[in-house]
């Protein structure tokens, strides 16, 4: 009993000393984080540095038998691309040279990566997202120095923008695909409410929601229930109505210069989303009970004329349902003002772990894959999977046609990154749960919103 | 007295050796983990740069600041009664009606226990497709019977959802609750019951002042292991609503996870265990104290 005793004083000074060790260096190390993150936003700011070295063009060849292994997320399907096409074709290019890929589901992904680069074990290629997305974003890795630098990497001449994936100067992803945001609709439900083109301003996109109604039909179908759907809507608008005013919002976020709760922007989008439910185009009684997936199926079902998707789903929303085959198209939602811009953006890449022993032979073996002509450039095509901007195949990519008006928005400088690749990790999440709240008639209000939003954002910025 | 020690028939001092290699374990994958989550909780590590800072209490400040503490207890709390009470109701007469001499009374007992023998991640996607809109199973069958099964959507309503994914807990873990019972049942001695009938008792008076005090540390057993189940909730939440809508099924392991992997804020995701681990020891150490009352005094 006594020693029991003991052992809990003994815990608890254990903990108060911990604590008020913490309390004697907070000032100090508040002060330091207030500066690290300004450091880190002039890191994220920073331009491309121009490589004058390169690395060695023949370091595979020179390195004897070899094995690079590479870790990315996803599930592998049949004849996968990664786990099985890519190690075959490298195989055969360098016979000897082993690559090993590991494809890990999005949630084993993170927690794989964060235990093998706190233990030095990170293997050589991983796969990170452009900013701040994600636990794998490409800052917050190169923020703690686990990512080397590729700017002398010959792919980066092919690629017009790659300030996305640049940090501090340093390129630190090699990417060469991008991802798009976009309403699908069913060109048959479009046709028989007398819709004969797609929208080109948003008050016409109502029009014809109200068309489609008046029709019979269910203009909008979404899968509120996983609430990261939200941001499919979301994002396109905010494309249209906050980043042609002000490019730079995003990065003014962080310095304090802008704010969620600034007249015009994020109100704006809020509310113009906002007014899809509102006038019934989407359903949020049904929306918030249905999964993403039951929004697809019941789209390819033809049980609705749209819904708001990426382009990494192209695959499932072109797919066959219980509406047959019926003709499909893709395009950004309008801008008020009619001259539209798009949500489309560099898709996730690959780094090379800076503590690698192979880094000259991956950037030769990336180079090789990104080279525009290789066997495995066209197998990569191939997949369908990535919309790649140079290059064989470029021009034919599976569903070019579909894509074709983003690309073209996109080359007229009207892309955009997708807002939360800008944000702390997080902030998105509170715009959904609050926006979810709206639309549930929980009482919350778009000031709400607006509010909740920068709260968080200053919170999640807050070391 | 050393040599006496060692001499010991039953177990020999030198057996303590072979702890050594689960202790050690037990120790290094299990005690230092834990201790680690209170030294984490005092500084701003983000779970990916190692170079972190002390920060005193002020992870332990911020949550109680933003409210996410109160919401996520709020909702733990109501899943947790929720579970208790239907759970133990239910699996006290489901064992009551399978003590009785029925006929295929082994067929029945495996059928209420068949659902915990699924994964949760099992049980949540399927329930998620009875609860759904229009299409689902309970929908289905309303709009069979004539009623509008489009209007139903248990996920969806934010004064609805947190219930809904409770009876999913229900439905999985009353079989485990009903096999203990069962066997706090057959403990009941038959000649006590009998001589309560001699002497003019009732079944419900037999149930009321015989089984019930009989079997009164099953119940506790019973009602801790659902509260303790209940306030570590988290799977359904997960699987079935991933918190939503809004913030309506966000459990306290949910928003932990949520902090610690969404917001990549470890640190703070670590003051947030530690002030769950505090409310949970408090919670189970005060049902037990009232339980063990509550036993003697029956």
């Amino acid at each position: 009993m006594k020693n029991k005793k003991f052992l809990s004083v003994l815990c608890a000074a254990a903990m108060a000393m911990t604590m008020l060790a913490g309390c004697g260096s907070t000032a100090g190390s508040g002060e330091a984080a207030e500066g690290a993150a300004t450091a880190q936003e002039e890191k994220a700011n920073a331009e491309l540095e121009e490589s004058t070295d390169t690395y060695d063009h023949e370091a595979i060849e020179n390195a004897g038998d070899i094995t690079i292994t590479m870790m990315v997320s996803g599930t592998a399907a049949e004849n996968d691309f990664e786990t099985e096409v890519l190690p075959e074709l490298i195989n055969k290019k360098w016979p000897n040279l082993t690559l090993e890929v590991t494809k890990l589901p999005d949630d084993n992904y993170y927690t794989s990566l964060k235990t093998k680069l706190a233990s030095g074990e990170c293997p050589d290629i991983i796969l990170t997202q452009p900013m701040y997305a994600g636990q794998n974003s490409c800052y917050a890795l190169a923020d703690a120095g686990y990512l080397a630098p590729l700017n002398d990497m010959d792919f980066v001449a092919k690629m017009p923008d790659l300030s996305a994936v640049t940090y501090d100067g340093k390129l630190v992803t090699a990417t060469n695909s991008v991802s798009i945001l976009g309403t699908y609709y069913n060109k048959a439900i479009f046709e028989e409410a007398g819709i004969k083109d797609v929208p080109k301003t948003w008050d016409e996109f109502l029009e014809d929601c109200e068309k489609i109604k008046a029709a019979g039909h269910t203009p909008i179908v979404m899968g509120d229930k996983d609430q990261y759907v939200l941001q499919f809507g979301l994002y396109q608008i905010a494309a249209n109505e906050i980043y042609p005013k002000d490019a730079e919002y995003d990065q003014k976020l962080r310095t304090g210069e802008t704010a969620f709760t600034d007249e015009g922007t994020w109100d704006t989008v809020l509310s113009m989303y906002n007014e899809l439910y509102e006038n019934g185009y989407i359903d949020a009684t049904q929306s918030l009970g249905y999964g993403a997936s039951q929004a697809i199926t019941d789209f390819i079902d033809g049980k609705a004329a749209m819904t708001f998707d990426g382009s990494f789903n192209a695959a499932a929303i072109l797919g066959q349902g219980e509406g047959g085959d019926f003709e499909r198209g893709y395009f950004p939602i309008p801008a008020k003002s009619g001259d539209t811009h798009t949500a489309t953006c560099l898709s996730a890449g690959y780094s090379i772990y800076s503590g690698s022993e192979y880094v000259d032979e991956c950037k030769e073996l990336i180079d090789y894959w990104f080279n525009g002509e290789s066997d495995v450039w066209d197998a990569y095509v191939a997949t369908g999977r990535f919309i790649v901007t140079y290059g064989n195949g470029a021009d034919s990519i599976p569903n070019s046609d579909l894509f074709a008006p983003f690309i073209e928005l996109l080359n007229q400088d009207k892309g955009h990154h997708w807002c939360n690749q800008a944000w702390p990790a997080g902030t998105e999440n509170t715009m959904e749960e609050l926006f979810s709240e709206m639309i549930g008639g929980q009482g919350t209000t778009v000031e709400d919103i607006t509010n909740g939003m920068q709260d968080k954002f200053e919170d999640l910025l807050d070391e | 007295m050393k040599k006496k020690r060692d001499k010991a028939l039953v177990f020999s001092n030198k057996m303590y050796l072979f702890l050594i290699p689960a202790l050690s374990f037990f120790l290094i994958l299990w005690v230092y983990p834990v201790l680690q989550l209170f030294y984490y909780s005092v500084t701003n590590f983000n779970g990916i740069d190692y170079n972190y800072d002390f920060v005193g209490l002020k992870n332990y400040i911020k949550i109680f600041e933003n409210g996410s503490v109160i919401n996520s207890i709020g909702n733990t709390l109501i899943y947790t009664l929720v579970v208790v009470v239907l759970s133990n109701v239910l699996g006290l007469a489901a064992a009551m009606a399978l003590n009785t001499k029925i006929h295929f009374k082994g067929l029945f007992r495996t059928t209420a226990y068949f659902p915990a023998l699924f994964s949760a991640i099992v049980v949540g996607f399927i329930w998620t497709y009875v609860y759904m809109p229009s299409s689902g199973m309970i929908a289905s069958l309303i709009s069979l019977f004539g009623g509008d099964g489009s209007t139903f959507n248990p996920l969806g309503d934010f004064n609805v959802a947190l219930f809904a994914i409770a009876l999913v807990e229900v439905w999985k873990s009353f079989g485990t609750t009903m096999i203990i019972y069962l066997a706090g049942l057959q403990t009941v001695d038959e000649s006590l019951l009998e001589a309560g009938r001699i002497d003019g008792c009732t079944e419900w008076q037999l149930m009321r002042k015989v089984k019930l005090p009989l079997i009164s540390s099953t119940i506790t057993i019973n009602v801790i292991l659902n509260v303790i189940a209940g306030l570590k909730a988290f799977d359904y939440s997960f699987i079935m609503t991933n918190g939503g809508p809004g913030k309506s099924t966000k459990t306290l392991m949910f928003q932990i996870y949520e902090i610690a992997f969404t917001d990549q804020k470890m640190g703070r995701a670590s003051a947030f265990s530690v002030v769950s681990f505090l409310v949970i020891i408090a919670i189970t150490v005060a049902m037990l104290f009232i339980m063990n009352k509550r036993e003697v005094e029956l």
